[in-house]
């Protein structure tokens, strides 16, 4: 009818827009968090394609087969207990108990779900049971069993190494770690939770080590700040709690370099509230914190800043503390984006994956995450951290051939029984050996430069006489 | 000179069944592999079960059903295109997507459910059976008012009857068995709002699709059958704007709706879930399994599909109503999931179309109804399935499992096709009229 057809085609047009709708957020959400439903641990498609496929291996960066199918159609991991454990949060196991492990958040190329219509129909003729792909990572195992060494025994903790130029990942460990061949009960149901994968999801509050990103923003914020002198009375009186620093020091006059360095609270707590939360969180966000990470090859817990709160917490912020939680991995990616010039790689562990009949399907590709700050903010930074190692709180990790740079951090995590993490980062400043690296050791007796900096000084120490130079 | 164009026109109608053959052919050959593919595996059990020196194993005689359902299935898409293409004036585009719609459904199901297949190509046959009743019911009907006295009380006893005599499923009651088959008034009802909706509002009885509408969906709601509470509730919305293109109003309607959602969320405990479970499902397994299996179905069919009776679609929570089309995402892929969501469209323009061109009134909204209530309807099942809005259960127009359901369907399509059918015989008429005008005047 006449009369009605201007709202027929307005209505038209309406319901055209919710079919838009349907297939542009079907399209979206398939092709962003596809892959993460696909490897959800109750998908009976992978159980099923297990009993067809004979599962493909996964080796590390030079060649070591970590994970294979025997002839029995038995999953096998590395005979050597110590190695098969050093990797086991990388790689998962079977049946999916260590979330988003290699064996089960890359099924889909272990198992042959992207084989090709051809090659499926190849198998169908030559009657082959059918192969998955065979998955190659950035990660050297034989790292990760030295430092799973290296790690005080006992202890609860993490330790993430990454490649700050390409973002691919060298080593990832968490501990307690656990035989993968031979779960206990004890395993699933300890208050340690030896199954948690403490670099990816494992949240902790940052302590110092957040003073790279108070100082980002001070460089940022706070013109001439470099120059200024602040003064260190030991204790940094706010309206509820008083800010002191480690074993009650008091620093006097002192310029945010030489702060940093010796990792004064009092003036980063001081800088935090200069800066105010729309700076601080502003900057934060710049390096990731309350992003939702959505990598290719990992699940990774999202990093929080508060965007609000009272001074209190925005002075404890400043130094990592209060309502501040993020991943060793996302710290590790900060003292990366130092040391690449303010990019932040993505973190990648997949290096490639072939087929059965040994045709490349998928090779390294990095990709820049996002840049976090400038390049002159982060070379100030860098000098910071390297005067940090040199001369300040982190002279424990300090290796002599190589430009060490590093953050320590003690973090606070339980007021009452002052308990207390103790975290390293830092990078080697190096063309040859571009890794960095974060360490944190929860719990422990004394703070990150006396238990975290020696991990990553023998660490640094391994890669340079182990690890091949950079191209 | 008219010898030609009749042959023009001949070539024209050719043309037109092209893709009919190719939609019979395309379902022979589907069905085909089915039949066959259920062979071998019978065939193959048989061998495993010789080989291990089992006595008891059968040698798996040819299932000839299987390979008659492969003749039939394209028959009746025959049948409900050129067969009552023939016999009644249609659209013939509609007539064509909707049979697709409908093979389609018969085909996942049969592929997943055999039995759940068979009984829905019944219920396709008797579909056609219905929506050519509705065309010749919106052709014949002369007296609409007469017929709107009768059927409003009828109307509303039927879909009131399962507060007495129905039984509870998913949290809603509105089901009711007679005499070993069950029921669903309220996808019945559909087919006699719409027409009291197309009537009064074309009289502009404000007041009487008003009463009509305010008892329904109390009903519904007595019956927790909130999706089609919501259904009916946004049809008459759209339908009253079309009538009236009155937007203050629609809006003052949309805001009450919208009002009556919080307050039913604030009610019904099984609707706060369902809203929680929309914005994380992941957070609970247990209870949000059923988006969950959705979503990894949809993701693990990928672009192109696992292929057909690959995969694991009887993972996915009722998989043959609801979730069907997770399941034709599952198995087809997404890139066949947008081409059944482009059907949809396609089908919601003819049908606007066909309103915007009707001689009157009364048929203009009555096809318009129809269009809104299918295209609504397939965008709320769709967009609960892949988790754009929450989920409330209504079924998949012409796809999803369920003898109620299809003939719903097919009863609105036959009151679209009805107008459409009118909108034919006018314009011939007109025509005819202009060309004798033509000739008197020569």
């Amino acid at each position: 009818m006449k009369q009605y057809r201007f709202f027929m085609r307005i209505l038209a047009c309406l319901m055209l827009v919710m079919f838009s709708a349907l297939a542009i957020y079907s399209g979206y959400s398939i092709n962003t968090y596809g892959s993460r439903w696909f490897a959800y641990s109750h998908n009976p498609r992978v159980k099923s394609q297990k009993s067809k496929v004979v599962e493909g291996s996964v080796f590390d960066a030079s060649g070591v087969k970590l994970a294979w199918t025997d002839e029995n159609g038995k999953r096998q991991y590395q005979q050597d207990l110590s190695s098969r454990k050093a990797v086991v949060h990388l790689l998962g196991e079977e049946t999916g108990m260590v979330a988003n492990g290699v064996e089960s958040f890359m099924s889909n190329y272990l198992l042959g779900f992207d084989t090709t219509f051809w090659e499926r129909v190849q198998n169908l003729f030559s009657g082959d049971q059918s192969k998955g792909d065979d998955v190659t990572l950035t990660v050297d195992s034989k790292l990760c069993t030295a430092i799973q060494s290296y790690f005080p025994q006992g202890k609860n903790g993490a330790v993430v190494v990454m490649n700050y130029k390409t973002g691919a990942v060298a080593a990832l460990s968490s501990f307690p770690n656990f035989d993968p061949m031979n779960i206990t009960e004890s395993d699933k149901t300890s208050v340690d939770a030896p199954l948690y994968n403490r670099v990816t999801k494992g949240l902790y509050p940052p302590g110092s080590t957040f003073k790279i990103i108070t100082g980002a923003a001070a460089l940022r914020y706070l013109p001439g700040v470099q120059t200024e002198t602040f003064n260190c009375t030991g204790e940094f009186h706010i309206n509820r709690t008083t800010v002191t620093d480690a074993s009650n020091e008091k620093h006097g006059a002192i310029t945010m370099g030489y702060a940093f360095a010796v990792s004064c609270n009092n003036t980063f707590a001081y800088l935090a509230e200069r800066l105010g939360f729309p700076a601080m969180g502003k900057t934060a966000e710049g390096f990731g914190f309350n992003d939702t990470f959505l990598f290719r090859d990992l699940v990774v817990s999202d990093g929080s800043y508060p965007v609000n709160g009272d001074a209190d917490e925005l002075a404890w912020s400043g130094v990592g503390q209060g309502r501040v939680l993020t991943t060793p991995l996302h710290m590790c990616m900060v003292a990366a984006s130092v040391a690449n010039g303010g990019v932040m790689m993505e973190p990648r562990i997949l290096r490639g994956v072939s087929s059965p009949a040994g045709v490349q399907r998928l090779s390294y590709e990095q990709q820049a995450y996002k840049t976090v700050m400038t390049e002159s903010e982060a070379s100030i930074l860098a000098r910071y951290m390297r005067q940090t190692v040199t001369s300040g709180s982190g002279r424990n990790a300090a290796v002599s051939g190589l430009t060490v740079c590093g953050k320590t951090g003690t973090a606070q995590y339980d007021d009452v029984h002052k308990k207390e993490h103790a975290w390293f980062v830092g990078y080697i400043d190096s063309d040859d050996y571009p890794y960095a690296i974060a360490v944190i050791v929860e719990d422990s007796t004394a703070g990150g430069s006396t238990v975290a900096a020696p991990i990553a000084n023998k660490v640094f120490t391994y890669i340079k006489n182990n690890f091949p130079k950079a191209e | 000179m008219k010898k030609k164009t009749r042959s023009q026109a001949s070539r024209a109608k050719a043309m037109s069944n092209i893709p009919v053959r190719v939609m019979m052919l395309m379902f022979f050959i589907a069905f085909f592999l089915i039949a066959l593919k259920k062979q071998i595996n019978a065939q193959e059990a048989y061998d495993a079960l010789k080989a291990a020196g089992d006595p008891s194993a059968v040698k798996p005689a040819l299932d000839l059903f299987s390979f008659a359902l492969c003749l039939i299935v394209p028959i009746m898409i025959f049948i409900g295109t050129v067969v009552l293409g023939k016999l009644l004036p249609t659209d013939p585009v509609l007539l064509s997507l909707t049979n697709f719609l409908c093979a389609l459904g018969v085909f996942v199901l049969y592929s997943t459910a055999p039995d759940k297949g068979l009984r829905q190509c019944m219920y396709y046959g008797i579909g056609i059976g219905v929506m050519a009743l509705c065309i010749y019911l919106v052709r014949i009907v002369k007296h609409w008012r007469t017929l709107s006295f009768i059927v409003f009380p009828i109307a509303l006893l039927l879909l009131a009857t399962p507060l007495v005599l129905g039984t509870e499923q998913n949290g809603a009651k509105n089901w009711i068995y007679i005499g070993g088959t069950s029921l669903q008034p309220s996808e019945l009802v559909k087919i006699p709002l719409l027409i009291l909706l197309a009537y009064y509002m074309s009289r502009r009885k404000f007041f009487s699709w008003m009463l009509f509408c305010l008892i329904a969906l109390a009903v519904l709601m007595l019956q927790k059958d909130l999706g089609t509470a919501l259904l009916y509730y946004i049809t008459a919305l759209l339908l009253y704007y079309a009538s009236t293109g009155n937007l203050p109003v629609s809006l003052v309607g949309l805001g009450g709706g919208a009002g009556a959602a919080y307050l039913g969320y604030t009610m019904f405990a099984h609707v706060k879930k369902r809203v929680a479970l929309w914005l994380n499902p992941w957070s609970d397994y247990d209870a949000g399994y059923q988006i969950i299996h959705s979503l990894v179905a949809i993701a693990s069919g990928g672009l192109f599909g696992m292929g057909v009776g690959l995969g694991s679609p009887k993972s996915i929570p009722i998989y043959y109503t609801d979730f069907i089309f997770a399941v034709i995402c599952e198995q087809f892929g997404m890139l066949f999931g947008f081409g059944v969501i482009l059907v949809y469209v396609f089908i919601m323009l003819r049908g606007v179309s066909a309103a915007m061109d009707a001689r009157n009134q009364f048929d203009s909204l009555l096809a318009m109804g129809a269009t809104i209530i299918l295209s609504v309807q397939a965008f709320i099942i769709i967009g609960g399935v892949i988790k754009l809005i929450p989920l409330t259960g209504v079924t998949m127009p012409f796809v999803s499992y369920g003898g109620t359901s299809m003939l719903a369907s097919m009863g609105i399509m036959g009151l679209l096709q009805g107008v459409a059918s009118k909108n034919k015989d006018a314009l011939i008429r007109e025509e005819s009229y202009v060309s004798s005008a033509g000739e008197v005047s020569l």
